[in-house]
């Protein structure tokens, strides 16, 4: 096979690859190719045993019902709102945090570093109460600064950039010391456009997890004008009923920030992960 | 203007400014959330509202709080925080008030005004923490033995005369159901059920098993004696038999709309939905029991969680409110939870519900033999233990008995823990 005709078709064409990749993309779109065809189908359409692949009639009622059972609005800009905030601010923290640690030397460093990484193994259930007892002594429950700030610590997001800032040259910072710049303007004038593909990953990555964040708003919350949008979903999940092609249509409307974010960052996105493959 | 004129003036407006805040009644602030959604909280919400316009000196802070275990944890963190509302309906409330030692509802509800007899004896002991009433009942819910009538009808079998009585007649009834629609080419299991602990919770009671015992205060497991193996031996029995399909559980309410199922045991909860819109024609008939007839109860409570006096006292008056067989019975009819009081049962309203809807009065006709064990703090853990237990039965992977002693000892250590 390997030296002919068709052994060289096969390596040509990358026939293999593809014959491995093709499956397992349709398998990884599959879910979301049933939750758009859902959002259109009646009830007895989800209910029918075998399974209806297409709806009965492409109708937009799901997508109504959802307005007129709950402030889907509402919930829609409560989600925007803090989930960009939230990733402005995480990638402000992480880019000054990630700097100081891998450019700056100063006493207790790599032991903050450790405790920082150490921070990614505690599960997010477990620092829920204190997190909450905190909040609520200073007033911050049931206001988008309680929804906000708990979640800007993201040791994630820091050590992710600090893998790119590592790879920086000394030398170009040391120029820019000798030009007279200080820490601020090596940062902002150097630093950070040399890793706008780090900067966007972080981004995407911080904006994913707000934008899908549903414990911590849900406990600091008590009123529905502060509600995000991930629990607001789950008010369609119903005691006495549910309707799953209702909920479909939901979902289906609020993925649609996610695919924006992920389409305006994919380039950076890709190209950020190429390059942890090779060396500086 | 004379300088007398004035100084009345003056007085006068002084005394004014001084009485206003006597003349007008402090505003009481209640806070109250509630772990129900859609129609249930819309009912709810109506309630509160009506309380609120009839008692224009309370105000009312409504919030929906997430479903059950969201409002456990709400609940959980705010109780820790000083932060917690003064009423919460939410399931399991009884832990988080008698579980803290707060049994204020204990005395209130034999106050004469609250009718405390009114409501079905069997439901209160679901409002009970270490035998003490901690919470009143309010979206209560049991199983009920659904059917589909087509299937049904196609095997030849008239519901009216051959309802099942007892777990073997529905076993022999369901496979006969299923076995004359398979051989004309259709596809489909006898029975299923959605909330399996549930279910073998209610067949332990029917079969003399208690699931818990409770001594001087101590929880021990009581579900792995004789008695419990036999109802374990039974549904290994229906299982084997493939009239029950293995773990299908979470897809049972699906495939029973879907015309794949013949008897489905569900939450009475489903009979508003189901008689407006099901895909298929649903009835519905009495539980089938093994020694006495019983269904365990499900739903939410109403629990007091204020501290001080006066927000207690606040507090219960709108609990009252609610209870109320007038608005408890409404919110029942508007949601699918069941009446709680027997003058609600008695209502011209429900009684012509029943009349026009047998499933009503299969349900409602069950609150005479509803049940539950009182609440303990590890009552959540032994409902996974037990899904845990069946699955292991339904899969041959453990025996019965041995599935129900390591259930029995795995919840041991828990309670111990």
């Amino acid at each position: 096979m390997k030296n002919s005709a068709f052994g060289h078709f096969w390596r040509r064409y990358h026939i293999g690859t593809f014959l491995l990749l093709i499956p397992g993309a349709a398998l990884m779109i599959f879910p979301f190719f049933w939750m758009a065809l859902s959002a259109f189908k009646t009830s007895a359409d989800v209910y029918q045993y075998p399974p209806k692949w297409l709806p009965s009639s492409f109708k937009w009622d799901n997508f109504a019902a959802v307005f007129s059972t709950i402030p889907f609005l509402r919930f829609y800009l409560n989600s925007i709102i803090t989930s960009v905030v939230q990733t402005f601010l995480i990638i402000m923290i992480s880019i000054m945090g990630g700097f100081a640690l891998t450019k700056l030397d100063f006493p207790g460093r790599s032991k903050i570093y450790t405790f920082m990484e150490s921070s990614m193994y505690v599960p997010e259930v477990v620092t829920m109460i204190p997190l909450f007892l905190l909040v609520s002594s200073v007033g911050l429950v049931d206001s988008y600064a309680g929804i906000i700030l708990p979640q800007l610590s993201s040791a994630f997001t820091t050590i992710l950039l600090m893998s790119f800032f590592s790879s920086i040259p000394n030398d170009l910072l040391d120029a820019a010391k000798i030009d007279g710049c200080g820490y601020y303007a090596i940062l902002f004038k150097i630093v950070v456009p040399n890793s706008r593909t780090a900067i966007s990953t972080a981004a995407l990555f911080s904006f994913l997890g707000a934008w899908r964040s549903y414990m911590w708003p849900l406990i600091v919350t008590n009123s529905v004008q502060l509600r995000t949008l991930p629990i607001g979903l789950k008010y369609l999940v119903q005691e006495t009923s549910s309707e799953y092609q209702v909920m479909m249509a939901a979902s289906l409307m609020a993925i649609v920030p996610i695919l924006i974010v992920y389409i305006l960052a994919e380039k950076e996105f890709v190209q950020s992960i190429t390059l942890t493959g090779l060396k500086s | 203007m004379r300088k007398g004129t004035v100084r009345i003036f003056a007085a006068l407006i002084a005394l004014a400014l001084a009485a206003a805040p006597l003349a007008a009644a402090p505003k009481v602030k209640l806070t109250v959330w509630y772990g129900v959604s859609g129609a249930s909280g819309e009912a709810f919400k109506a309630l509160l509202d009506k309380y609120s316009t009839a008692n224009p000196n309370v105000e009312i802070t409504a919030s929906y709080s997430g479903n059950y275990s969201d409002t456990a944890t709400k609940v959980s963190a705010a109780l820790v925080s000083n932060t917690a509302p003064d009423v919460a309906l939410m399931a399991a409330g009884p832990l988080y008030t008698g579980g803290n030692g707060d049994f204020y509802m204990e005395s209130k509800v034999n106050e004469s005004s609250f009718k405390k007899s009114d409501i079905f004896p069997g439901v209160w002991e679901y409002t009970k923490f270490n035998g003490r009433i901690c919470a009143v009942p309010y979206g209560i819910s049991t199983p009920i033995l659904y059917y589909n009538k087509d299937l049904v009808e196609k095997a030849g079998v008239n519901m009216a005369k051959s309802a099942p009585k007892t777990w073997n007649d529905l076993y022999k009834l369901a496979k006969l159901v299923q076995d004359k629609n398979n051989a004309a080419g259709a596809s489909i299991s006898g029975f299923d059920v959605t909330d399996v602990g549930w279910l073998f919770k209610t067949m332990l009671n029917q079969n003399g098993n208690n699931v818990i015992n409770v001594k001087k205060g101590a929880v021990s497991p009581a579900f792995n004696d004789a008695k419990g193996l036999e109802v374990a031996t039974f549904w290994k029995r229906m299982i084997d038999d493939k009239v029950m399909a293995v773990g299908q559980h979470s897809n049972a309410e699906k495939a029973f709309l879907s015309g794949n199922v013949a008897f489905l045991v569900a939450t009475s909860a489903r009979i508003a939905k189901w008689s407006k819109s099901a895909t298929i024609p649903v009835s519905a008939v009495a539980m089938p029991y093994f020694k006495k007839p019983s269904v365990a109860l499900g739903g939410n409570v109403l629990v007091i969680l204020g501290k001080d006096k006066a927000t207690k006292d606040a507090a219960w008056d709108l609990v009252k409110f609610l209870a109320s067989t007038e608005n408890q019975t409404d919110f029942a009819l508007k949601t699918g939870y069941l009446p709680i009081r027997k003058s609600g049962v008695a209502r011209p309203e429900v009684k012509q519900i029943m009349k026009d809807n047998p499933m009503y009065a299969v349900a409602f006709n069950q609150l005479g033999i509803a049940w539950s064990y009182w609440h303990f703090e590890q009552m959540g853990t032994m409902d996974s233990i037990l899904w845990e237990m069946i699955d292991n039965i339904e899969r041959g992977t453990m025996t019965p008995k041995d599935a129900l002693d390591k259930a029995a000892k795995d919840l041991q250590n828990e309670i111990d823990s």
